[in-house]
């Protein structure tokens, strides 16, 4: 019997996805596991692999179209098969479900088995308020649902059904953590024939810009820019890493140490390791730092978050950090691992930048920049001393916090990094 | 049906003639001079001003309406104003011969009528208890605003007077101070104590009470005689002819005890008292609309006594009193009923907005030039009874007294509203009455005519089995089980052992027993006047228990299917319903209303209509289905005070108890109005039923249980207003689904209704929107095909199916798919 694809919904706030590119065609034959199409969220990208094999009988989606999550998106089944039952209605909402339409016939099916999740035309999960509550008081994966209520609505028993499976939003994120990293889309650039090209914009970006401008737009931001003797650090970086493999450790970067210091330092200046809810007129304070990490990845900017960063050793934070950006850039992150940084730092010292004004990821109140190393000359002792100072550009919301709080925990933040060894030991 | 009546066919097929009395027309002769010698100078100047007085205030109130003044007093009154300018003398000679006995019920067109039988009862009353009776009204409110502005300081009678027109306008303007808080208004003002009974906004609608009140005074022996006015256009009404009938019916006279000892008895001391105007609104009831030339005709018609029937010269005051004693001497004898023909004229039209298209400007001005107040002056005048000054002196008189009391009425300060910003459950809280009063006379025995325990039913259902299983489960034989029959039948024979003035009829209640036996036994138990036969008059069945019950009596009066509920819509909806908070609770409505719902016997027999009777504000509603619930829902609704539609279920009649273990009791008990009751317990799904669609509840819960492992839980609603829908949700909160069925039609049914309200109470524990399930928007088809109608077992297992979680190899046989739902919405089935 011919089965239905949908667009799969990868984490509780996703509720479309883009087609990235087909890799099959009506008509062709697949193989269980065979790549059926790639898809992007805003913020990730994936594959969706053939459940079963067979001929593909019909695409209702193209390149682009942007599918709202749980709708069908193609046919798989037996060659000349008839499959117009599975096709789609037109209208979504208006339409008639499915269920409704059989119910005509005086024997109508038994109760719905339906093997694959909940969809309905309009792209919405029909989901009973009971059954709902339930959800969100278990963590079930509703997304894994197999809807048996009346016009393919979820109701109390199908939630129950998913966590005797042990179905849970946590279980999904593990399992995805696994999965292996979708290859980064190569978004094949169409021939400019004219002076220009107009490239849709992609959610990454839609989703980038909003959050940027809003970000500027709402809030009251200022950037104050200091530097620090990094001799220390640099030295102890050499020596990390003469000793890495000795000692078995990550390649533990200055990036890293910095990230590491911002850590174990703002648990002092709690303005600056907060959200700024203006929904609710609150502000809502840390008790550990979720540290975010700005990464450039072929998609554009992503922030990676590494949880409770406070409570890591530097060696700790090396690996978590990396790994996290590796996934990142390879685009196979999970939306749920780019949420809920308290605090962020973005480095564009690789490129030489001396100086900048990040702008804050909103709810954050506060961001830092960290800038290139310059050779400067300092008197000590009457002497002109040479030293490579890193630049550092903090960026914070003076709604949430004054000037002179926020200079403090820059001077806090280099005099931890001049002094690494005794930050360390705490 | 009695057997002591033999039909003769000897005598019903014997050739003859029916034999008329000439009806006497306008016959009142008396000169001046007797009239001086019967009545006095001051009595025919006191005539006079009460019929000045009534003009004065139709005036006040046309000015006001007209003009937005009267007297320099301005106020603006959008309501209703139906005015009897013109019919003055007719009110005032109506109400001379009344006593503080004598009752009145009027119409919409009453102003008048509240007056005169207001003055008549305030010259007949003594100082002191007229003074009390204003006092204790409510709680002296009405009197604080007006004692101590009386013309004469000090004289309670006028003070009276002052009291009257200040609460009849009060009243009329709305004002809490009115005579009903202002929650009847100009047609509905009424004062009890002064006799005067409920008016009516309803054409004819005060006539089937006025006949109940006349009842209640045969059956309990009070004094008295009831006046029923109203206007000629309400002959065109049947309510108006039943009850001629109703107060007619022979049994009255030839059936019922009579009893020396009390004041009277034989028939129903009611005067019917029509002021003959010649217009229904604009409808010319001489010439065109009707066809009976004059109307006193029609008492020739209804009996041999021909109703006593006379047309009278209601234009002329001390006609109609002359006439009006000699009536209400042949009702205090049993001679009644009697109709009375009264001529008169109204010069304005039916209501402001009336221009009189229909009548001549020249017709109106030759009734105004034999105008009765005119008239009646120049007589006096003439004959040198009394000088034009003291005419005038009188008037002056009136019509300072009259600027006074709209002044008073229309202020806000001293005159005011019900305050629903302060006090928002005003109005609720006197929708019912919600009393408890076991017997509606203390100190009298019930008429019966042996002790309750040898009576033959009685015996027999001292035999039978309480509980319908025996200790092994099986079902006792039919007879010698307890079923509904008994338990209805049990509360009603206690309480006519309790409650001297509880009365039962319908349509063959004695002898036969109720069409459904419920009253088998009854007949030898109860004498006739307690417990009748009502003619096949469902509007005066209805309409009369009102009246009997705004007198101060209890009824249990039947309808013996639910479709004949559209035969007295009128008298449930308007009537029966609304007394007591048209009167703000100053009236009761002790009146159970048993309505059979049938089934086999096709479209205009096997009606459910109790959404019908839901949707009136002021009646409770019920649909008990168990011997249980059945006795003790009874019991409640006879030791209320509020009107009570008791719905009964012909397909569970003889239903034995299967629920109340221990059996139903023997002695009385209640069961508590808007509870619910868990007929069956169950975690998956539950069933809310209304009526004696329960037992098929069962059988699909049984269903449910033994072939899909579904458990569904089955609460009886019993009640259905008041509703206590606490049982319910905290069902919902277990199962999660709910459906509410009934064999009503389903479109605008309680279910619907119910459903509606647990989606609202419930929504965050709802598995999937309640479901309302019910018949079909159909006509009840042959008993054969009711399956595809009345919801059944596997309608309800369909709907949970298709509605609330499909079953696993379960298939439908209906389709009750949204999509075909729809479809039949578009269709209007």
């Amino acid at each position: 019997m011919a089965s239905l694809v949908i667009m799969p919904r990868q984490g509780q706030s996703v509720e479309s996805c883009i087609i990235s590119e087909w890799k099959v065609k009506v008509g062709d034959t697949v193989a269980e596991g065979d790549v059926l199409f790639t898809y992007e969220t805003d913020k990730s990208s994936f594959e969706e692999k053939a459940k079963e094999a067979g001929t593909v009988l019909a695409i209702f989606r193209a390149d682009g179209d942007d599918v709202p999550c749980l709708d069908p998106v193609c046919v798989i089944g037996a060659s000349g098969e008839d499959y117009s039952s599975l096709v789609p209605a037109e209208g979504g909402a208006e339409a008639k479900p499915e269920a409704e339409v059989k119910a005509e016939a005086p024997k109508a099916e038994a109760a719905p088995t339906a093997a694959t999740p909940a969809a309905s035309a309009d792209g919405k999960i029909r989901i009973s308020p009971r059954a709902r509550h339930l959800a969100e008081r278990t963590d079930a994966d509703l997304s894994k649902a197999v809807p048996t209520g009346p016009n393919g609505r979820i109701i109390e028993r199908d939630v129950n059904a998913l966590l005797d499976k042990g179905l849970t939003i946590a279980a999904a994120a593990a399992a995805e953590e696994k999965a292996p990293a979708a290859a980064a889309p190569a978004a094949a650039a169409p021939v400019a024939e004219n002076e220009y090209e107009d490239v849709k914009i992609p959610n990454i970006r839609k989703v980038i810009a909003k959050s940027m401008h809003d970000s500027l737009s709402n809030m009251a931001q200022l950037t104050l820019n200091s530097s620090f003797d990094a001799d220390a650090i640099q030295k102890l970086r050499a020596s990390l890493k003469a000793n890495a493999e000795k000692l078995g450790l990550a390649n533990i970067t200055l990036n890293d140490m910095v990230c590491y210091a911002v850590a174990k330092t703002i648990g002092g200046h709690k303005d600056l390791n907060a959200h700024w809810l203006d929904e609710t007129q609150t502000i809502r304070y840390f008790r550990h730092c979720n540290l975010g990490i700005a990464v450039d990845t072929p998609r554009g900017l992503l922030v990676v978050t590494v949880p409770n960063a406070d409570t890591l050793s530097l060696n700790e934070f090396a690996v978590q950090s990396k790994a996290l950006i590796s996934e990142a850039q390879s685009g196979s992150i999970s939306p749920d691992k780019l949420k809920g940084a308290t605090f962020t730092v973005t480095n564009l010292g690789s490129m030489g930048i001396e100086s900048f004004t990040p702008v804050i990821n909103p709810p954050q109140t506060g961001i830092l920049g960290v800038d290139t190393i310059t050779r400067r000359v300092k008197e000590v002792d009457g002497k002109d001393v040479f030293y490579n100072a890193m630049g550092l550009s903090l960026t914070f919301d003076h709604r949430a916090i004054d000037g002179a709080p926020a200079a403090k925990f820059l001077k806090e933040l280099s005099n931890n990094l001049e002094h690494f060894d005794l930050l360390l030991a705490k | 049906m009695p057997k002591s009546q033999f039909i003769d066919p000897g005598k019903m097929l014997a050739p003859g003639f029916i034999k008329f009395q000439d009806i006497p027309v306008n016959q009142y002769n008396k000169t001046l001079d007797e009239e001086l010698k019967i009545y006095g100078k001051d009595t025919l100047m006191r005539i006079y001003r009460d019929m000045a007085t009534i003009r004065e205030f139709e005036t006040m109130i046309n000015l006001i309406k007209t003009q937005n003044a009267y007297n320099g007093v301005e106020y603006s009154y959008p309501g209703p104003a139906h005015l009897s300018y013109g019919q003055e003398a007719s009110a005032v000679g109506m109400a001379y011969a009344l006593d503080m006995d004598d009752f009145t019920f009027g119409t919409h067109r009453s102003h008048g009528e509240i007056i005169a039988k207001g003055l008549s009862s305030i010259q007949k009353l003594d100082d002191k208890e007229l003074y009390a009776i204003m006092k204790d009204f409510l709680g002296g409110n009405t009197l604080k605003v007006v004692e101590g502005k009386e013309e004469i300081k000090g004289d309670v009678k006028d003070l009276a007077i002052d009291f009257l027109l200040y609460g009849a306008l009060a009243e009329v303007f709305g004002r809490e101070t009115g005579f009903s808080k202002g929650l009847g208004g100009s047609m509905h003002a009424f004062f009890l104590p002064f006799g005067i009974y409920p008016n009516n906004a309803i054409v004819g609608g005060g006539v089937p009470a006025a006949t109940g009140a006349a009842l209640y005074k045969r059956v309990n022996r009070k004094p008295g005689i009831v006046v029923a006015n109203f206007g000629d256009g309400a002959t065109g009404r049947g309510p108006v002819l039943e009850s001629f009938n109703f107060a007619a019916m022979d049994q009255i006279k030839q059936l019922w005890p009579t009893t020396e000892k009390d004041g009277f008895d034989g028939g129903l001391p009611i005067l019917f008292n029509v002021f003959d105007n010649f217009y229904g609104m604009g409808g010319q009831t001489h010439g065109e609309t009707m066809g009976w030339d004059m109307l006193a005709r029609i008492g020739a018609g209804v009996n041999p006594a021909q109703m006593h029937a006379e047309r009278v010269n209601g234009f002329n005051p001390l006609a109609l009193i002359d006439a009006i004693q000699r009536k209400k001497e042949l009702l205090l004898k049993g001679e009644g009923p009697v109709l009375l023909d009264t001529v008169t004229y109204r010069y304005n039209g039916h209501s402001p907005s009336d221009s009189s298209t229909y009548r001549t400007e020249e017709e109106i001005e030759a009734w105004k030039a034999v105008d009765s107040i005119d008239t009646y002056k120049k007589k006096l005048i003439d004959g040198g009874v009394a000088t034009e000054a003291e005419f005038d002196e009188i008037y002056e008189v009136i019509s300072r007294r009259m600027t006074k009391i709209c002044k008073l009425a229309t202020d806000d300060t001293l005159s005011p509203r019900i305050d629903l910003d302060k006090n928002p459950d005003t109005i609720a809280s006197i929708m019912l009455s919600n009393e408890k009063i076991d017997k509606m006379e203390e100190g009298r025995e019930p008429d019966v005519l042996m002790p309750m325990e040898e009576n033959s039913r009685v015996k027999k259902i001292a035999g039978k089995m309480r509980y319908q299983f025996d200790e092994k489960g099986n079902k006792y034989p039919a007879l010698k089980t307890y079923d509904i029959r008994d338990g209805l039948f049990e509360a009603i024979m206690d309480k006519f052992y309790t409650d001297p003035t509880l009365v039962a009829y319908g349509e063959d209640n004695r002898d036969w027993g109720g069409a459904y036996a419920v009253y088998r036994g009854m007949t030898e138990a109860l004498p006739y006047h307690r417990f009748f036969n009502a003619p096949i008059s469902e509007s005066a069945i209805i309409g009369s228990a009102v009246g009997y019950a705004m007198c101060g009596g209890r009824a249990v009066v039947e309808i013996m299917y639910a479709d004949f509920l559209a035969c007295c819509g009128d008298e449930l909806f308007n009537q029966l319903a609304k007394w007591q908070s048209m009167s703000a609770g100053l009236l009761k409505m002790p009146v159970v209303v048993r309505v059979s719902v049938g089934s086999k016997y096709g479209a205009q027999h096997s009606q459910d209509w109790t959404a019908l009777c839901a949707h009136i504000p002021g009646l409770k509603v019920v649909f008990p289905s168990t011997p249980y619930d059945c006795k003790g829902l009874m019991t409640s609704a006879l030791n209320g005070t509020d009107p009570v539609i008791f719905f009964e279920s012909q397909r569970v009649y003889g239903y034995g108890e299967q629920f109340h273990k221990e059996g139903v009791p023997a002695e009385s008990y209640e069961i508590p109005f808007g509870e619910p009751d868990v007929k069956r317990e169950g975690k998956d799904v539950t069933i809310l039923t209304i009526g004696a669609v329960l037992y098929r509840a069962l059988d699909a819960a049984k269903t449910l249980s033994e072939k899909y492992g579904i458990e569904a839980e089955v609460i009886d609603s019993r009640s259905i207003v008041p509703f206590n829908y606490d049982k319910v949700i905290e069902s919902v909160k277990k199962t999660g689904k709910i459906i509410v069925v009934g064999d009503a039609c389903e479109r605008n049914s309680v279910m619907k209704d119910m459903a509606a309200n647990i989606n609202e109470f419930a929504f965050d524990y709802l598995d999937a929107p309640a479901v309302a399930l019910g018949s079909r928007n159909w006509i009840t088809p042959a008993y054969e095909l009711e399956k595809y109608f009345f919801p059944q077992a596997t309608t309800i297992i369909d709907a949970i199916h298709e509605k609330l979680m499909p079953i696993a190899g379960y298939t439908p046989t209906y389709n009750l798919t949204d999509l075909e739902r729809e479809d039949r919405s578009k269709k209007g089935v």
